[in-house]
């Protein structure tokens, strides 16, 4: 493997200056799970890597309870979030996702914004938080922005940061009232499994329990970035939710996915299974609704 | 039964805690004063000419010390069939053959001078496919060889099969296929080679042949002009073989030839992504298969014609038809068997032992077929195993004497724990498979034989050189309790050592799970000697008679006063401390009685045959394909239990390779390209992923083995693929002919069934949308 001078900057400021004093030849590191990879593979070779996980930051998700939006900053680790009450009891469809990523041993390190600035089509943590409308906050040499999560991701590979420019949270809205939701990852093993499809459903219903008010249906490895199934999402607003509308939701958005064959699987199985676990995940996350209703959580 | 000590006991392995603390010793840890790295560059094509080779630019890099190509190297011929040289001269012929090779200072310098060697290539058409291979016509892989089939004539025809075709009542007829799995052992391969001023060879190996390897060693040195040098061959601690250790590899002789070019011990050591493409797979087989059976369900004939991806070179591998003839001649009673198998060379990687040495390959096609020719005679598939299953006493046609034989107490056993008359819930099914295997050693050497040799000192302990290799499975904890019991010792007075081949004597190899029965009897008798004299001097100093005394608890005790007894180590200084004294040592080279394959393949191949019997539970998942093992029970008669916690692990860990086999693993060649070198993409199964296993150990004393145990080393893998693709038909009623049994197989079979396209729509309408299928 090849050598590199390892920065710990301790605030966004220091760690945007170090940026751009060596430039291209530097890089970001959060828990290194994925950039430590390409660099044993040789497909970068950085003389610096500048740390982000010495920031001082929120180390785990927070509601603002004024705006009712939940904050995520980039640096918290998966297991921070896996981990989390709030997440566990509000954000099911995140709880689903990162929890199963990788191993114990991967989801201590790895963190949400290097998931997300890796924006690989399968990243586990960016189906959730799409379908929950998240807002990526961006902080650079020219300040701060914010754009929409789902515009964040560019190609696979590629998202939308200017050069130096540090993701530092994912904001995402207040919840409807009587909201579900659910993910799913596809995949041959229990464990150190990435996706060969991800599936998240969320769902906000009416006060008669049944209607829908809205709708997110996200896929992961279903097209180069991941995305929202908009034309499966209409279909299902103003319909009553049950297993036969999930379904016709399902065999939408499997027509709107660019599925590809690949090593990780074809493309026939994969178009197929966005129509199974579509619906799959729309109950999951129609019992999540009912059940929370029932309990009276829901989010205020 | 006897009332044992230490045989019979959950002893843990006595390397456990070392090996968990991190404390072991591996290839990676090793480190030589002046020690050099290597660094191997592989082609970059199938099938190539090599036009030229420039190393000068690696050659100027500073810290580089040595680059070797073809041209520099004697012609050292490696493999059974010595087909494969360590540097490839005049052309390449798959992706993982090697080019040249480069020694530096560290191995960030030998990686960059890999990069400096300037390989010109002239592609040539590359071939993929055996069956395409073996045509007329076809591109040779060895231009020499003339035909790119094997010259391993794999042929047997006992009895008239094509007589027993025309009487039976039921037939089937099926054609199966298996794909390319690797090893995956966590210790990833390397070795260290180093000369002394005498150009006497010292080798650090992961290898379980190290009598076989310092053969082939010797062989290379002579090529080298240094015939008549010594080699010594040491094992570190070894991270797993399962088959992958069986052959030498190419990166050990270019770690000699560097190690001989620059003066310097040389290491060259396998990353992961290395361990994955240049180290070799299980032979990929296509089964043509028939088996017919009379009206009441007695089998009659079994026809296999078989065609194995051998790849580029010829490895040990090669000859894993010899062990398939096993469950083809003698799985079952079968009066009529017809056998042939042809290895055929291509441009994918080639092929090696891998844990059962063909028989899941076979066993998986008999398996299947046995169930679906069950279903034909309207027969359930335990009582149509019954009424074929071996008995004590059997010889089968290829000459095989079954001697202890516990199959159907397996299948009971199966029947019982898996519940198997109950009624199953909605796309449940159950399904089992039988195995034979060797258990008694397995002669395909001229000699089965293991040697060991036991020293005592003063204080009544012991050190004992075996053969034998323990590369994890826990031989070394198995023989000394072998011995312990023998010696009426504790475990820890019984240091093995196996490591070194300057002191420890010939094994022909950790294989054909043949370590416990073959090294085990040779430390028996070796601990027999032993006693015979210890005995001796007790007697003398308890003035008591020689059949009155025994050992027990690190004393010679007499049997009616156990007020007499001596500590066996105070016996031993009375003996080496007086005059004329003397010192116990003793050695014992054991070679099973069993026969090599005659011309027609006949012949007893082990003294004695381990059988089980794999039943499971599946759930499938009918809209997404995906097979859910709810419950597995793996039966085995294995004589007798040493140490039933080191079975249950041999047994649990094979069942998981199975599982991944069956259902996960493959090695996905494109054009002889490895596409997922790595742990991301090769999906072996997790600590996550096991599934709830029975282990039901059935004990038959096998009269020939230590304590009556046999071997288990292979077995817990060989049985699966078959156990569950009969599950998933008893499940959903599909029958899935090809391995790895993935989702979408079990998918696409599901819909075929309901006629269905791929894409669930019916077959043959047209005003329902296409199904696109994209590239
Ligand atoms: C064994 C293993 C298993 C895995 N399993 C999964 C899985 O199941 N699902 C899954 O989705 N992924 C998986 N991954 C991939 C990886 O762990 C995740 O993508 C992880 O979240 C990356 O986070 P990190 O902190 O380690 O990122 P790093 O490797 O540190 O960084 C990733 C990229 O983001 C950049 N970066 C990081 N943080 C920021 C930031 N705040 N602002 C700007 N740039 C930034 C870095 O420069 C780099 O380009 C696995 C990886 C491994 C090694």
């Amino acid at each position: 493997m090849r050598k590199f001078t390892y920065l710990v900057p301790k605030t966004l400021d220091e760690a945007i200056s170090l940026y751009q004093s060596y430039g291209e030849r530097a890089k970001y590191i959060a828990g290194g799970t994925d950039v430590l990879v390409k660099i044993k593979e040789g497909k970068l070779a950085p003389d610096y890597l500048i740390s982000l996980k010495h920031i001082i930051s929120q180390d785990r998700p927070f509601l603002n309870h004024e705006t009712g939006e939940l904050y995520v900053g980039a640096f918290v680790t998966h297991r921070m979030i896996e981990t989390s009450p709030l997440v566990q009891a509000h954000y099911p469809i995140l709880y689903d996702a990162v929890k199963n990523i990788g191993s114990v041993q991967i989801r201590n390190v790895a963190t949400i914004g290097g998931n997300l600035v890796n924006a690989v089509p399968s990243a586990d943590g960016a189906i959730p938080l799409i379908t929950l409308d998240g807002k990526a906050n961006i902080y650079g040499a020219k300040g701060q922005r914010s754009v929409d999560l789902l515009r964040f991701f560019l190609g696979p590979g590629q998202c939308d940061l200017e050069r130096g420019e540090i993701l530092t949270e994912v904001v995402v809205p207040r919840l409807l009232p009587r909201t579900g939701s659910a993910y799913i990852k596809h995949g041959r093993r229990e464990a150190m499994e990435l996706p060969m499809l991800g599936v998240g459903v969320l769902l906000s219903l009416e006060a008669d329990m049944e209607t829908c008010a809205k709708a997110g249906i996200s896929l992961g490895v279903a097209a180069p970035t991941p995305i929202r199934a908009l034309q499966a999402e209409k279909h299902l607003v103003g319909k009553t939710i049950n297993e036969e509308t999930l379904a016709e939701a399902g065999k939408i958005a499997g027509e709107e996915s660019k599925v590809r064959d690949s090593i990780r699987g074809v493309a026939w199985y994969r178009r197929e299974m966005v129509a199974v676990l579509v619906t799959r995940m729309g109950m999951k996350a129609l019992e999540r609704a009912s059940r929370n209703a029932e309990v009276g959580m829901g989010n205020k | 039964m006897h009332n044992f000590c230490s045989v019979g006991k959950r002893v843990p392995k006595i390397d456990a805690v070392e090996k968990a603390t991190g404390r072991a010793q591996y290839i990676q840890d090793l480190k030589l004063p002046g020690m050099l790295y290597g660094k191997i560059l592989y082609s970059k094509f199938p099938h190539a000419r090599i036009v030229s080779i420039d190393t000068s630019k690696a050659k100027q890099l500073p810290g580089v010390r040595c680059v070797l190509t073809a041209e520099d190297i004697p012609d050292i011929k490696m493999g059974v069939y010595k087909d494969n040289r360590p540097l490839k001269k005049g052309k390449v012929c798959s992706y993982r053959d090697e080019v040249a090779a480069v020694a530096a200072v560290d191995p960030e310098t030998a990686d960059e001078a890999l990069n400096g060697v300037e390989v010109i290539y002239e592609p040539l058409p590359a071939i993929f496919d055996p069956e395409q291979a073996m045509k007329e016509g076809a591109t040779l892989i060895h231009e020499e060889h003339k035909t790119n089939v094997l010259r391993m004539p794999w042929k047997l025809h006992y009895g008239d099969v094509d007589a027993a075709k025309k009487e039976a009542a039921h037939i089937v007829e099926d054609r199966f296929t298996t794909t390319w799995v690797t090893h995956c052992c966590m210790g990833a391969s390397g070795s260290i080679a180093e000369f002394d001023p005498a150009n006497n060879l010292k080798i650090y190996s992961n290898t379980q042949i190290p009598s076989l390897a310092q053969k082939d060693f010797l062989d290379a040195l002579t090529a080298m002009g240094l015939k008549g040098n010594r080699v010594r061959v040491i094992k570190p601690v070894i991270g797993g073989g399962f088959g992958s250790k069986l052959d030498t590899y190419a990166y050990e002789y270019i770690a000699i030839l560097l190690a001989y070019h620059t003066r310097r011990p040389v290491k060259v050591e396998f990353d992961r992504t290395e361990e994955f493409i240049a180290t070799s797979t299980r032979q990929p087989t296509i089964t043509y298969i028939s088996q017919g059976c009379d009206q009441n369900g007695k089998l009659l004939f079994r026809d296999i014609n078989m065609i194995l991806d051998n790849g580029a070179y010829t490895s040990w591998g090669a000859t894993t038809p010899s062990v398939m003839m096993m469950p083809i001649t003698s799985l079952y009673r079968v009066p009529n068997v017809r056998y042939e198998a042809k290895c055929v060379y291509t441009n994918n990687t080639y092929a090696q032992a891998m844990r059962g040495y063909g028989n899941p390959q076979a066993t998986f096609a008999i398996e299947s077929t046995m169930d679906m020719l069950a279903e034909k005679a309207g027969i359930d598939p335990i009582e149509f195993r019954r009424i074929n299953a071996n008995k004590p006493g059997d010889v089968s046609t290829q000459g095989l004497r079954i001697t202890t034989c516990g199959l159907e107490e397996c299948m009971d056993a199966v029947k019982e724990k898996l519940e198997w008359e109950k009624p199953k819930g909605e796309s449940e099914g159950v399904g089992l498979a039988s195995l034979i295997h060797v258990g008694g050693g397995a002669r395909v050497y001229k000699s089965d034989g293991c040697g060991t040799i036991i020293k005592m000192n003063d204080f009544g302990k012991i050190d004992l050189f075996t053969g034998a290799t323990d590369m994890g499975q826990g031989s070394d904890t198995v023989i000394a309790q072998i011995v312990a019991e023998e010696l009426g010792l504790q475990i820890e007075d019984i240091h093995v050592i196996h490591t070194d081949t300057d002191i420890c004597p010939w094994d022909v190899g950790s294989h054909a799970s043949r370590t416990t029965f073959v090294a085990g009897n040779a430390a028996l008798g070796a601990a027999k000697k032993i006693k015979a004299r210890l005995l001796e001097l007790g007697a003398k100093q308890l003035e008591a008679p020689l059949e009155k005394i025994a050992l027990r608890d690190r004393h010679i005790q007499h049997q009616d006063d156990s007020e007499k007894r001596i500590e066996i180590g105070k016996l031993l200084r009375k003996a080496h401390f007086s005059h004329g004294g003397q010192m116990l040592m003793a050695e014992y080279f054991y070679d099973p009685a069993n026969e090599n394959m005659g011309k027609d393949f006949r012949g007893n191949m082990s003294m004695t045959y381990t059988f089980g019997t794999h039943g499971v539970k599946v759930k499938v998942d009918e809209e997404t394909g995906k097979v859910k093992i709810l419950n597995y029970v793996a039966a085995h008669d294995v004589g007798k239990a040493i140490n039933p916690m080191l079975l249950e692990g041999q047994v649990y860990g094979g069942v998981m390779m199975g599982l991944g086999y069956a259902l996960t693993e493959q090695v996905i060649l494109e054009k002889g390209e490895n596409m997922n070198p790595n742990f991301r993409d090769y999906k072996i199964l997790t600590a996550k992923d096991v599934v709830p296993i029975e282990a039901p150990v059935l004990e038959t004393y096998d009269k020939d083995g230590p304590f009556g145990a046999k071997g288990i080393g292979e077995p817990g893998c060989v049985p699966t693929a078959p156990a569950i693709a009969n599950a998933i038909y008893d499940a959903v009623g599909v029958r899935i002919k090809d391995l790895p049994i993935t989702p979408e197989r079990v998918l696409a079979a599901i819909r075929e069934k309901k006629g269905l396209d791929l894409c669930g729509q019916e077959l043959g309408r047209d005003d329902v949308d296409e199904c696109i299928i994209e590239e």
